[in-house]
């Protein structure tokens, strides 16, 4: 039972990690960096 | 049931990779790390998901990744070296099926050390490995958190998900290593920007810090409390108020010690009375004889060459009821010990030559990292603010871990071969971008005056 939950709430957030990762350009370029900084801005905004 | 669920898990992260070939690095670091097929039961067992993992995350780095920022930095060729002397020590060791048997392991670990820092060109790229790994040691820290609360633990005696009793899942070795994280989840909990500093992300990451703290507890490793003492004694230092937090943690201590296994209290006053304890006296021992053994086998024995000990020393007990105790010193052979010791472990299966190579990678980094955390520390460009904490994170950690080395034998654990291959390529990217300043903006457009600062 903790294991169960030990083992889904780590692979959950990795997952999700991993999720958030696919939309970002700055993981393989980091000028890609300043655009996605100033989009969040406007998000924000 | 578990056996498709990692199935499964594993198809989405690869599937994931196809979109960001990157992610295979951190499919191969989940792998390491958690070790699904030690978790499952037959599937995944027979089938090699870490060379699938590894051989593909190379393909996509040679094929598809930019290579213009990758660097073959000096530490790197110190871990080829090392790999070459391992591979030589083996083919003359003292045991070699025994010395085949570890080698056919270190060997994985050490080239995927060499191969890491050429991916690791992005400040997005640390910070993803940095909270993937955490995150899969998170799998046995919470597990491990949890059962201590409700259960208190033992040493031997914590279960957590794995019998084996290998990799993370050791305890010495997941005690200091939950310990030696704690500052880079603090870290991240701050600078993150996959999961961005928000209340969740906060009260998240203490949680994981307090399961950290349990694990030493739970598994009752000395080395463990060792290393608690360490990190605590290093961030006080770094502590603007130090006073006053040395006051709380020394009180949380001395409240926190009646709510502890009574097993664990006598475990740890062992550390001072050591000779009463047989694995400390055997600790002693078998590093008087290892390094008379590296003085006549300067060149090393290979893997597992602490087989060949065998020594008779005294231990000394106390035994009867309390208030008639009496001493007794009883004669204790014993054979083939292990090192209990990465330092000695080196030293013994690789010698002088192995060992100087070692410690020559341990003293770059700790150099090396401690150099980017002075320099940048007063910086106030906010686009760099994240370079010093991370500095002085991965500096905390290592030096956790070469405490823990002094009594665990770890000296080639791939979770701290992916953190010294961490601070090797921090310590390029940083190196490169300090190169590049002047011409090309780095990080983020500066908001103080670029132009100067290009000029100067």
């Amino acid at each position: 039972m903790i294991d169960s939950f030990s083992l889904l709430l780590s692979h959950g957030l990795v997952l999700l990690a991993c999720w958030r990762l696919l939309s970002r350009r700055d993981l393989d370029d980091e000028s890609a960096a300043d655009t996605a900084a100033s989009q969040d801005s406007q998000d924000l905004a | 049931m578990r056996d498709l669920f990692f199935l499964a898990y594993l198809a989405v992260f690869f599937a994931m990779a196809l979109k960001r070939p990157f992610l295979l690095v951190l499919v191969y670091a989940y792998i390491d790390i958690v070790s699904p097929q030690r978790l499952s039961y037959f599937l995944l067992n027979s089938i090699p998901i870490s060379a699938i993992a590894f051989a593909l995350a190379l393909m996509a780095w040679a094929t598809i990744d930019n290579k213009r920022d990758s660097r073959f930095s000096a530490r790197q060729f110190i871990l080829f070296l090392l790999l070459v002397y391992c591979g030589l020590t083996t083919a003359h060791a003292d045991f070699p099926v025994e010395a085949a048997a570890k080698w056919a392991w270190v060997w994985k670990s050490l080239v995927f050390a060499i191969f890491l820092p050429l991916t690791l060109r992005t400040r997005l790229r640390f910070e993803a490995l940095s909270l993937i790994m955490i995150l899969c040691a998170s799998s046995i820290i919470v597990t491990g958190g949890i059962k201590t609360i409700l259960a208190g633990g033992g040493y031997g005696v914590l279960n957590l998900m794995v019998d084996d009793n290998s990799g993370l899942y050791e305890g010495s070795t997941i005690s200091m290593v939950a310990i030696a994280i704690i500052p880079l989840i603090l870290w991240l909990a701050k600078y993150g920007t996959i999961f961005r500093p928000s209340r969740l992300v906060r009260i998240y990451a203490l949680a994981l810090c307090g399961a950290c703290v349990l694990i030493p507890i739970g598994t009752e490793t000395r080395t463990g409390l060792l290393c608690i003492m360490l990190l605590g004694g290093l961030m006080l230092w770094r502590s603007r108020h130090r006073i006053a937090f040395g006051v709380a943690a020394l009180a949380l201590a001395l409240v926190a010690i009646p709510f502890l296994p009574s097993s664990f209290t006598s475990r740890m006053n062992t550390i001072e009375n050591y000779q009463s304890d047989e694995s400390a006296s055997t600790r002693l021992a078998v590093w008087e004889w290892t390094w008379d053994y590296a003085k006549s086998h300067p060149g090393g024995g290979g893997f597992d060459a602490y087989r060949s000990n065998s020594f008779t020393y005294d231990s000394i007990k106390l035994v009867g009821e309390p208030g008639s105790e009496r001493v007794v010193r009883d004669h204790v052979t014993d054979k083939g010990r292990a090192y209990h010791s990465a330092y000695f472990e080196v030293l013994g299966e690789q010698g002088y030559v192995g060992f100087a190579l070692w410690a020559m990678l341990h003293l770059m980094s700790l150099v090396g990292t401690a150099r980017i955390q002075r320099r940048y520390r007063a910086n106030t460009d906010p686009a760099q603010a994240w370079i010093a904490p991370f500095a002085l994170a991965l500096q905390q950690g290592h030096l956790v871990y070469l405490l823990g080395a002094a009594f665990v034998g770890i000296a080639y654990q791939p979770f701290i071969l992916m953190l010294l291959a961490m601070q090797a390529a921090f310590a390029t990217y940083i190196a490169r971008h300090e190169r590049a300043r002047g011409s090309v903006p780095i990080f983020a457009p500066r908001p103080v005056q670029p132009k100067q600062e290009a000029a100067a």
